[in-house]
């Protein structure tokens, strides 16, 4: 089989409302990458290239130093790559062998601009990082000295 | 035209990328390269996406080349004269088996992609999708390996600089030791030898990859290279200038008393 695990994909919030097919085409453009237990996937700061999928194992998040979620099979992380190639907002750390399917970015926006439900949950899961990091910074703002 | 041809074959820079194609023309050129197969960008592509008729198209071709295999990145757009890949992309050293082979073809597809280089193609300007290429070559186990300029990349003076080592080269491009320096004129004529201080030597697994040896004390600072072998690298410079023209950056090894080209390409001076 080529691409990423269709039965993974469709755990993934950002593709959940699509239909068998946009799903398969979806999975055809994902590659397999694999992490040793300790290395780096992604590092915050640098630039950034693709959006990966946890087929199988454990990563763990850091901003700032901080560790701040783990992540586990279905899990997705950078999906802001696919949108401008920016810079990346956190580093993540396989904490053990790691299995993920990747997409890059130009491989992705040919799907995305071929189908709108794919565009549509992806704005809608930006949005929902941008209203937690606002609400985050409103929260520490209003915090007593 | 196939996007699997034997190094050989090896003649469209925008399929098969600068680094089959030169491994290629030196080949047809009678020069001293391993045996190997070059892969287009679409079947790299291709396998590192689990296409099962892709990967069984390259396993195919890289049958006849027996013992470990050398599996090294040839991106279209590395090694050009604006802007040098060099480590970026990735060469997997000793790889064996099939999945050992689909998977260090899935590294370097991954290599092209990474974040650094995508920082990096971004940095020099290159916004294009990177199509990598990929050579595959049987590997020589060498004594001796290491780089050679045609022209002194720092100063630009008309003569050989040869680096060299114990074992394979990858203890001299990834900086591991101290290597041996040579400055060497066209003539042959030795202007220095300064030895290094090679306290490790990368060899071969025979499960694939390599490991780290330590080096006898009394060979860490060992000249490598006699004057018989820097006779013969300077016959092999001459012969790449003569094929690819000046300022050339070669990676040899010498094998079982053979030396072997492994690379070669134009010197790009801004990294240095």
């Amino acid at each position: 089989m080529s691409g990423a695990p269709i039965e993974v994909l469709r755990r993934v919030p950002l593709f959940a409302d699509l239909n068998e097919d946009e799903l398969t085409q979806v999975a055809s453009v994902f590659k397999e990458r694999r992490f040793s237990d300790g290395e780096t996937v992604i590092q915050q700061g640098s630039g950034a290239a693709a959006f990966f999928v946890i087929v199988s194992g454990e990563a763990t998040v850091f901003v700032d130093g901080k560790e701040r979620r783990r992540l586990n099979e279905g899990d997705y992380f950078g999906e802001m790559a696919l949108i401008d190639a920016g810079t990346r907002t956190a580093t993540v750390v396989a904490s053990s062998e790691l299995l993920c399917s990747g997409v890059v970015f130009w491989d992705f926006r040919p799907v995305v601009e071929q189908n709108g439900a794919v565009g549509w949950k992806l704005l809608q899961s930006l949005i929902a990082i941008y209203r937690s990091e606002r609400e985050a910074q409103a929260g520490s703002s209003q915090e007593p000295d | 035209m196939s996007g699997v041809v034997a190094l050989l074959d090896a003649e469209d820079t925008s399929l098969f990328g600068s680094k089959a194609v030169g491994l290629g023309q030196a080949l047809r050129d009678g020069l001293p390269v391993p045996p190997g197969v070059a892969l287009a960008g679409p079947v790299v592509d291709a396998v590192a996406g689990s296409d099962a008729q892709a990967i069984e198209q390259v396993l195919e071709s890289v049958r006849p080349l027996t013992g470990p295999l050398a599996v090294r990145s040839s991106a279209v757009d590395e090694d050009g004269a604006e802007a040098s890949f060099a480590g970026q992309h990735l060469t997997l050293l000793n790889v064996t088996g099939e999945a050992g082979l689909t998977s260090a073809i899935g590294e370097i597809w991954w290599s092209a992609n990474s974040d650094s280089a995508i920082t990096y193609r971004q940095r020099v300007g290159l916004f294009t999708r990177p199509s990598v290429g990929v050579v595959v070559q049987a590997l020589v186990d060498p004594e001796t390996a290491g780089v050679m300029f045609t022209q002194n990349p720092i100063t630009g003076a008309d003569e050989l600089v040869i680096e060299a080592s114990w074992g394979l080269g990858e203890a001299v491009v990834a900086g591991r030791v101290i290597p041996d320096h040579y400055r060497v004129e066209r003539t042959g004529e030795v202007l220095e030898r300064t030895p290094g201080r090679k306290d490790v030597a990368f060899r071969s697994l025979a499960d694939g990859g390599t490991r780290e040896e330590q080096i006898a004390p009394e060979r860490v600072e060992m000249l490598c290279l006699q004057d018989e072998q820097l006779a013969e690298l300077c016959a092999l410079a001459d012969r790449c200038q003569q094929v690819y023209g000046p300022a050339r950056d070669i990676e040899w090894a010498i094998a079982d008393g053979t030396l072997y080209l492994l690379q070669c390409r134009a010197v790009t001076r801004a990294g240095l």
